[in-house]
């Protein structure tokens, strides 16, 4: 196993990375202002739908992925409603969403593509070559020979971050999300807040949809979304509700999904699946509290916020 | 504000009570005003009231002669009015500045400018002795500090007016010498502060004027210098009784509970029931009087250990109870109404016969299986014999009225045979009717044999049912009366921490803590 | 200004206006779906009785949805008695593969050649079911347990625990348990392992048995023992639950074993009754779709059969429907789903009321000032 090994390895984490990534960050605003957003799994398929389409009439990959986007917000819309204005049971609500959203997406694509056979190919996001940059010795194929849609996900954690920690709006969505009483009684309005939080996580789980049709996959399957949205939520978990964070844990997660791939290939003894599971288990104990970890999660998650 | 804040008339309405009736209330600039009642006197909802958070059923709030409209919050921060209210509005995990700038547009655009709010913080913090570190989180930093960072969070917002809600229920002596260091000072600068408590000396030591309200209406007003506490006590308790019960003169038997140095904290590590000593015999009501939040929830809690207890015993009928599990105290013969009838003393969403058999479920089974006929009998009877009306055995329990919801957990504990009752406010929210009737069956208990250890912020319940009255001030017991030959005036003043006995004066407090030295002597 | 809806103090509780908000939330489901048959040409009416007419009409219809329904109504069992408990345990997927696994290990032991040889029926069945019932039962018990003692969040850990699961039963069917060749799946169970077919003509087998027997079980639980008055009391209000002797941690634990060994039992039926073999995706979801069933039945051990036996015959039907009338079987996922959104959303219904001061023409407080 040489540095041939390394390389594929490590630029696969990242590849595999990305559109979790994206979902995740979403999330993270969604639960930092108090709601827990099950439903990404089913919006991130909904956004992959959109976006195949999109790039099928209209061949703009750019176009394809808003369009991914605004789908997230719509459908996110009804899941914000639910959650924050009926005060229905976030978990209910977002798993029901979920297969709502299969429904819907199955329907929509037999719908569109009828009985004709499918696309040989949709237009892409390809890999980028930066020319210098991605002829370097090993970290060139690894960090600089992925997609445009990577660069993008990871400056937007770094904004993401930015966003959460030094500006008044994420202070007031943090705040609805500690303690909405108190944010209420600053003058804020939690709902408001936690619409926010739902819609920017629908946005970003249809963005992330988009990404992997239109940067990985290139098709689409009503497999396509197969727990992508829950690996969101345990990156979320595992990155302490923090964006920077999450983007080391998606790489991590990626980084076991590629290595058991690779693994396969060069026939160890190692299970690949134990590799594949040690991200969920070691999230499993990090908020277990086994170790003190309840004290990090948002104190308000998924406690609705009656005003007297 | 510049020269006076006036509320005029305010009247506010809940569900079955009538919070303020045409209340009257003027701050001038540069006063510390007090507002003195009880619990339910309306105090804090007139406060609610005039920082936005409630609206007003009728009234009005004149600003220097102008009438203002608060409908929210932001309203009455615009206006230069602030609140720190009993349970703070801090977010544990931010930092003090963080807290300080929370809901603020400051800098126009929308990024956090941390640096520029903490250079003022700390210059707000240096003027008005406040010493507080912006970049520390808040979560970290004890009650008093925290209380600081409520005071800055108003002052950075430029307030004229502070309202303080209850502010000395959480600090120790020397933080409260220093709050109140703070607030004079505030009033040097020309600001006002409304004060709200029941605690007399603090209103004689600190405030320049004191509005007294009973029962949501304000009953005066006089300047500190022109009032004595003994008028102001009467002020705050003085009500006719209006019910009376009967009640027999009864010997009370062999001591059945007694509770020796009981010491137990919150949540936060501080003191809430300070060494607490007493006894009750069989057949004898022991009153605890005491305005909510000295400690007499935590006791009660404590006494069934359904709270972790710091230190000292409790003993039934000889037996050290202390460690053992409420349900353990149950089987013994300790039983417990709660004051939050529908959330702690019943499960709501169950039927009334589900709620009948509450503790004694093993008992009504025949192996693993319920013996649900012999459930319902019983709550049949429960039912008839206790009054319980207007609804079914089998309809959910939340159905009932206060009133009858009362009677079915009174009756569910009583019939469980026990030698003691701690009972917590329990006619707390209930018509005439229903406090009648379960009055009577406090008094029937008695006659039974029972000890009953009965907490109440309802003076009149007290004088009515108790042998003897105790009273609970930040903690401690500070006084124990005979209920025949207590003033209503004297019980009053040591609820608001007043004159008979000096607080943190140990020998005084002492003597008082141990009746059975005295056997009941009034003191 | 009043308000035009006015909140109740408390909500319309009887059985009568749950299953009016019940069942008018499935009718509005329909009607809404009305509209996509539209598109396809069909009319409503002639879509809805392929749909129905398949699963509810046809004898071999039938007996396909009874196996369907069999796993899902298991699952919702075990929704019900978790979440009941004041457990809300989501870890249903999981569960599921493990009872799928154990049991057709089990089955394997009896498979020819293997040690120690087939085993009488009367011996296997009753063991399966104990195996798949205790193997997913202990899993589901290790998250009580990280809850009850710990305090860990379990809607959180029971999602991430059935991906755990999941891989362990990846592993098991492509090393340890995989059959001869290099398909990831075991081979084929021995036929004396599979669960008797109970309806000539059909391929309903005795897992709906199963399920009915544990739905009168669940039902004898929560109403009838004393450890079923103790779980929902739990489930309530655990202040008064301690109060009343109640170990609350104990409970959970318990609650959560009895769940889980619901879904493994979900896993079992489908195994032994109609794949007989395991491979990866056996669950094919239906960890979450039986929850959703265990919803619309609102939380009511009664009610999860027929509901069961519904949600099993429209996705027979759905099948029926693509063939027939060309509409995507998908489809019915929209209903299903939506009936439960709408059910959720009419509940708000239930607490609040027409307020009659709304229609009065002065407002309240300038008749006040009037006085």
């Amino acid at each position: 196993m040489g540095s041939a090994f390394i390389v594929a390895w490590l630029s696969a984490s990242l590849r595999l990375a990305g559109p979790v990534l994206l979902a995740a960050l979403g999330e993270t605003f969604a639960e930092q202002s108090g709601v827990l957003n099950v439903g990404i799994e089913g919006t991130i398929l909904l956004g992959a739908l959109a976006s195949f389409l999109a790039s099928y009439y209209t061949g703009m990959i750019w176009l394809a992925l808003l369009v991914a986007l605004l789908i997230g917000v719509a459908a996110n819309l009804l899941l914000a409603w639910m959650y924050v204005s009926l005060r229905a049971s976030q978990v209910v609500a977002g798993l029901v969403f979920n297969v709502l959203a299969l429904g819907v997406a199955s329907t929509v694509y037999r719908w569109a593509l009828g009985n004709s056979a499918l696309p040989e190919s949709i237009a892409m996001f390809h890999p980028l070559h930066l020319g210098a940059l991605s002829n370097l010795p090993l970290i060139g194929p690894v960090l600089f020979s992925q997609t445009l849609l990577f660069y993008l996900t990871i400056a937007l954690a770094f904004v993401a971050h930015f966003v959460l920690f030094r500006t008044n709006f994420g202070l007031a969505l943090r705040s609805s999300g500690e303690n909405p009483a108190t944010a209420d009684s600053a003058g804020i309005s939690v709902s408001r807040m936690r619409y926010a939080g739902t819609l920017i996580s629908g946005a970003a789980a249809g963005m992330a949809g988009g990404y992997l049709v239109l940067a990985q996959v290139g098709i689409f399957r009503e497999t396509i979304v197969s727990g992508q949205g829950f690996i969101a939520l345990g990156i979320v978990i595992f990155g302490r509700w923090n964006p920077l964070k999450a983007a080391v844990a998606a790489i991590v997660f990626g980084a076991c999904d590629a290595l058991q791939l690779s693994l396969q290939i060069f026939g160890t003894h190692i299970p690949p699946q134990l590799l594949l599971a040690l991200p969920y288990i070691v999230t499993i104990l990090a908020i277990s509290g086994l170790f003190g970890g309840k004290a990090v999660q948002p104190a308000a998650l998924m406690t609705p916020y009656v005003k007297e | 504000m510049q020269h006076s804040l006036e509320m005029r008339n305010i009247v506010k309405r809940f569900p079955g009570v009538l919070a303020n009736d045409h209340a009257n209330l003027t701050i001038h600039a540069g006063e510390i005003h007090a507002l003195l009642g009880e619990n339910g006197a309306g105090k804090s909802t007139l406060m609610q009231i005039l920082y936005g958070f409630y609206v007003m059923d009728s009234g009005e709030i004149l600003i220097d002669g102008e009438r203002v409209h608060l409908g929210s919050p932001k309203d009455a921060i615009a206006l230069g009015i602030g609140m720190v209210h009993q349970e703070f509005m801090l977010v544990r995990r931010f930092s003090v500045v963080e807290n300080t700038v929370l809901g603020l547009r400051e800098g126009g655009g929308p990024l956090l400018d941390l640096k520029r709010a903490s250079e003022k913080l700390k210059d707000l913090s240096h003027r008005h002795g406040l010493d507080l570190d912006p970049s520390v989180e808040v979560g970290s930093l004890p009650v008093g500090v925290q209380q600081r960072v409520e005071i800055v969070k108003l002052l950075y917002r430029d307030a004229r007016l502070l309202i303080l809600d209850e502010p000395t229920a959480v600090l120790t002596p020397q933080e409260k010498d220093r709050l109140f260091a703070i607030l004079r000072k505030l009033r040097e600068n020309g600001r006002s502060v409304v004060i709200v408590t029941h605690k007399l000396k603090e209103v004689m030591e600190l405030a320049d004027r004191v509005t007294v309200m009973r029962d949501g209406k304000v009953v005066a007003t006089r300047t500190i210098g022109s009032a004595s506490e003994q008028e102001l006590t009467q002020l705050m308790v003085g009500r006719e009784v209006n019910l009376h019960a009967e009640k027999s003169s009864r010997p009370p038997g062999a001591p059945v509970l007694k509770v020796e140095e009981l010491r137990v904290g919150d949540k936060t590590g501080r003191e809430k029931v300070r060494g607490v000593s007493f006894e009750i015999r069989a057949g004898e009501i022991l009153g605890i009087a005491g305005v909510d939040g000295n400690g007499q929830s935590e006791l009660a809690e404590a006494l069934l250990h359904l709270r972790e207890i710091k230190g000292g015993r409790v003993l039934l009928n000889g037996a050290d109870v202390t460690a053992l599990s409420a349900a353990k105290h149950r089987r013994m013969g300790m039983c417990y109404i709660p004051a939050d009838r529908r959330h702690l003393g019943s499960v709501t969403e169950m039927s009334v016969a589900d709620n009948a058999i509450l503790g004694q479920q093993r008992k009504y089974a025949r192996g693993w299986f319920r013996d649900t006929c012999a459930a319902r009998n019983f709550a049949d009877g429960l039912v008839a014999r206790f009054g319980v009306r207007r609804a079914s055995i089998d309809s959910p329990a939340g159905k009932l009225s206060g009133g009858n919801l009362q009677k079915l957990i009174l009756g569910r504990e009583i019939m469980s045979g026990p030698a003691a009752l701690i009972v917590e406010q329990p006619t707390r929210g209930l018509d005439v009717g229903a406090v009648e009737a379960v009055w009577k069956e406090l008094l029937q208990a008695r006659e039974q044999g029972k000890a009953i250890l009965l907490i109440s912020a309802e003076l009149e319940e007290l004088l009515n049912l108790a042998d003897r009255i105790a009273v609970m001030f930040e903690g401690r017991i500070v006084g124990t009366f005979d209920a025949a030959g207590a003033s209503m005036e004297e019980i009053g003043s040591m609820m608001a921490g007043g004159a008979s006995g000096e607080i943190g004066g140990t020998a005084l407090t002492t003597a008082m803590q141990i009746p059975e030295a005295r056997n009941g002597e009034t003191v | 200004m009043a308000k035009l809806f006015e909140r109740r103090l408390t909500p319309l509780d009887s059985p009568l206006a749950i299953l009016t908000t019940t069942s008018a939330a499935f009718l509005t489901a329909m009607l809404v779906t009305s509209f996509l048959f539209l598109r396809y040409g069909a009319s409503p009416l002639q879509a809805y009785a392929a749909l129905f007419h398949e699963p509810f009409g046809t004898l071999r219809g039938f007996g396909y949805s009874l196996v369907r329904a069999s796993p899902l109504a298991l699952v919702a069992l075990g929704t019900i008695v978790s979440w009941r408990s004041g457990f809300a345990y989501l870890g249903f997927e999981g569960c599921f593969v493990i009872g799928a696994a154990a049991t057709a290990w089990l089955a394997l032991l009896g498979a020819p050649g293997a040690q120690p040889g087939p085993m009488p029926s009367f011996l296997f069945f009753p063991l399966a079911i104990l195996f798949g019932f205790v193997a997913a039962g202990i899993w589901a018990a290790l998250v009580g347990i990280v809850r009850a003692r710990f305090g860990g969040n379990e809607v959180l850990i029971s999602l991430m625990s059935n991906y755990v699961a999941i891989f362990i039963l990846q592993y098991l069917v492509s090393g340890p348990m995989r059959a001869p060749g290099s398909l990831p799946e075991t081979r084929l169970l021995p036929r004396a392992t599979w669960l008797p077919f109970i309806l000539p003509g059909t391929r309903a087998h005795a897992g709906i048995l199963i399920a009915i027997a544990a739905a009168i079980l669940a039902w004898m639980l929560l109403r009838k023992v004393t450890l079923g008055y103790e779980l929902i009391v739990t489930g309530f209000n655990p202040f008064a639950a301690r109060y009343a002797g109640i170990d609350v941690p104990r409970r959970l634990e318990l609650a959560a074993f009895f769940a889980g060994g619901l879904g493994g039992l979900a896993g079992m039926v489908e195994v032994l009754g109609s794949q007989h073999r395991v491979m990866d995706g056996i669950s094919g979801g239906m960890g979450f779709v039986g929850i959703v069933v265990a919803l619309l039945a609102r939380l009511n051990p009664v009610a999860v059969i027929p509901t069961a036996l519904l949600y099993g015959g429209m996705s027979v039907g759905a099948d029926a429907m693509q063939r027939h009338a060309d509409i995507p079987s998908s489809i019915t996922f929209i209903l299903e789903s939506l009936a439960v959104l709408l059910v959720l959303a009419f509940d708000a219904l239930r607490y609040y009321r027409l307020n009659p001061a709304f229609w009065r023409s002065a407002p309240p407080a300038a008749a006040e000032e009037l006085k």
